[in-house]
């Protein structure tokens, strides 16, 4: 009975510590508490929904945001390099960014479904971990702007 | 002779993996639906999901090759019936196989050289976030256990129909827990952080396919270029057939022997030798089990022919 409580405790832990990032994203934002972002429009800075997510992050994260000045394509290139942590943006639903970086699940979304722009955090490619981290955070936002 | 291709003595067996063949194609299905919900980006899940889906191949050519072998009857267009539909489904099996694991190795090694990072992210499931490499590992080892029960259910089979399409779906079933464990692998390995470990296990699934493939593929051509017989999943000379070589030989001294097969069946022409005085069904010569002669379908005697016959016209 103990060995298979022992067991079970070392799966739950083993189900915690996965995934991980290999290019070591949380565990860096963990010890320098901060991670850089950026928007793909400046608009987008000033969106409530987006404001909203990037607050969630800090909250769950125990980070600060760094705004970067960079937008535009030139964000997501500095995602893709991993010089930055996030990128939020209106992306369309078939968007060709899809394959070139990871994008989080929809905040808010403007138009009808087939040309549906969908505001969105985009983060590195493989980055499990961080992804899962802004992915949680997407859907507490947008759960919380569809109560009210 | 029976008026189809497949010998009565065959019938009940054939049955059995026909009925066997039908619940491989619904597991089967099943597995592809279970991997094709959780496949993400993942190089590994995706490699895997092909595989499987190519599983489907050689039980389908089995069937239709089966179908026409019982049903289908001998005729002035088809007068052999159709003995070859097996080999020629198990020659198409070969090049799915073989094609579409080159093409898997190609993308999981452009994914190794761009250095490609998989993203697997997260699902809501009874509002818990679950970490979707959770679930990919679930349908891995959920695909381990159909193909093993339905390769160890097929082996018997096979052997008793000396089927090649069948014996080798069955080997790749039983071996499928290798590609199980690559594919495990690689979904840890995703989860550690290892962003290659993902290429890095798509490219040995890839590899094990092309060389399922390949190996299919040099049984299934030797038989319809009239090779030799070969044993089941084997590029070697079949024991039946070299026996059955060495007693027509012993028989008929001095005679050239040659043999091939036609799908299950064996056919044998003896030349330079005038064909017994006495009338011979050809399961006579088989030199094994009595059970299994029904594979010897034919023995031809060829003449010896003089040099001054040849050319010589036809009736006055």
């Amino acid at each position: 009975m103990m060995r298979w409580g022992a067991l079970m405790l070392l799966l739950l832990a083993a189900c915690d510590a996965l995934p991980r990032d290999p290019a070591a994203t949380s565990q860096r934002i963990a010890q320098t508490h901060s991670f850089s972002v950026a928007a793909l429009d400046p608009s987008v800075r000033e969106a409530r929904d987006a404001r909203r997510l990037v607050a969630e992050i800090e909250r769950r994260s125990g980070a600060t945001a760094q705004w970067s000045r960079v937008s535009g394509e030139a964000a997501l290139k500095r995602l893709d390099d991993g010089t930055l942590d996030l990128v939020l943006g209106n992306f369309d639903t078939a968007s060709p960014w899809a394959t070139d970086v990871a994008l989080g699940p929809p905040l808010a979304t403007q138009g009808k479904s087939s040309d549906a722009i969908e505001l969105k955090a985009a983060m590195r490619n493989g980055e499990n971990r961080w992804i899962m981290m802004v992915e949680r955070a997407s859907r507490a936002v947008s759960a919380e702007a569809r109560t009210e | 002779m029976s008026d189809n291709s497949l010998p009565d003595e065959l019938a009940q067996t054939m049955r059995r993996a026909v009925r066997l063949e039908y619940w491989n194609i619904f597991w089967t299905a099943t597995v592809i639906v279970m991997m094709g919900l959780v496949l993400g980006q993942s190089e590994t899940m995706k490699t895997a999901w092909v595989e499987d889906t190519l599983g489907l191949v050689p039980p389908i050519m089995f069937l239709i090759a089966a179908r026409l072998e019982s049903d289908g009857e001998r005729s002035e267009r088809y007068p052999f019936g159709f003995e070859r539909v097996n080999g020629l489904g198990f020659f198409v099996a070969a090049v799915a196989l073989a094609a579409v694991g080159a093409l898997l190795l190609y993308n999981a090694v452009v994914a190794l050289a761009t250095q490609e990072h998989a993203t697997v992210g997260s699902i809501v499931i009874l509002g818990q976030d679950i970490w979707l490499g959770w679930l990919m590992v679930g349908a891995q080892l959920y695909s381990l256990v159909p193909p093993l029960i339905i390769g160890r259910r097929e082996l018997p089979l096979a052997e008793e129909l000396n089927d090649k399409l069948l014996h080798t779906d069955a080997l790749m079933n039983k071996a499928n827990w290798l590609t199980g464990a690559a594919g495990l692998a690689g979904v840890i390995g995703l989860g550690m952080g290892w962003w290659w470990a993902d290429s890095l296990a798509a490219a040995v699934i890839s590899v094990d396919v092309i060389n399922d493939g390949i190996k299919a593929l040099r049984s299934a051509t030797a038989e319809l270029i009239d090779g030799a017989p070969r044993g089941l999943s084997s590029v070697e000379l079949s024991e039946d057939g070299q026996k059955l070589c060495k007693r027509l030989r012993e028989e008929f001294p001095g005679a050239t022997v040659r043999l091939r097969e036609t799908g299950r069946l064996i056919r044998a022409e003896v030349h330079e030798t005038h064909a017994p005085q006495e009338c011979r069904h050809p399961r006579h010569y088989w030199p094994g089990d009595e059970e299994r002669a029904w594979r010897l379908a034919q023995v031809s005697f060829i003449p010896p022919v003089a040099e001054h016959d040849i050319g010589t016209a036809g009736p006055d």
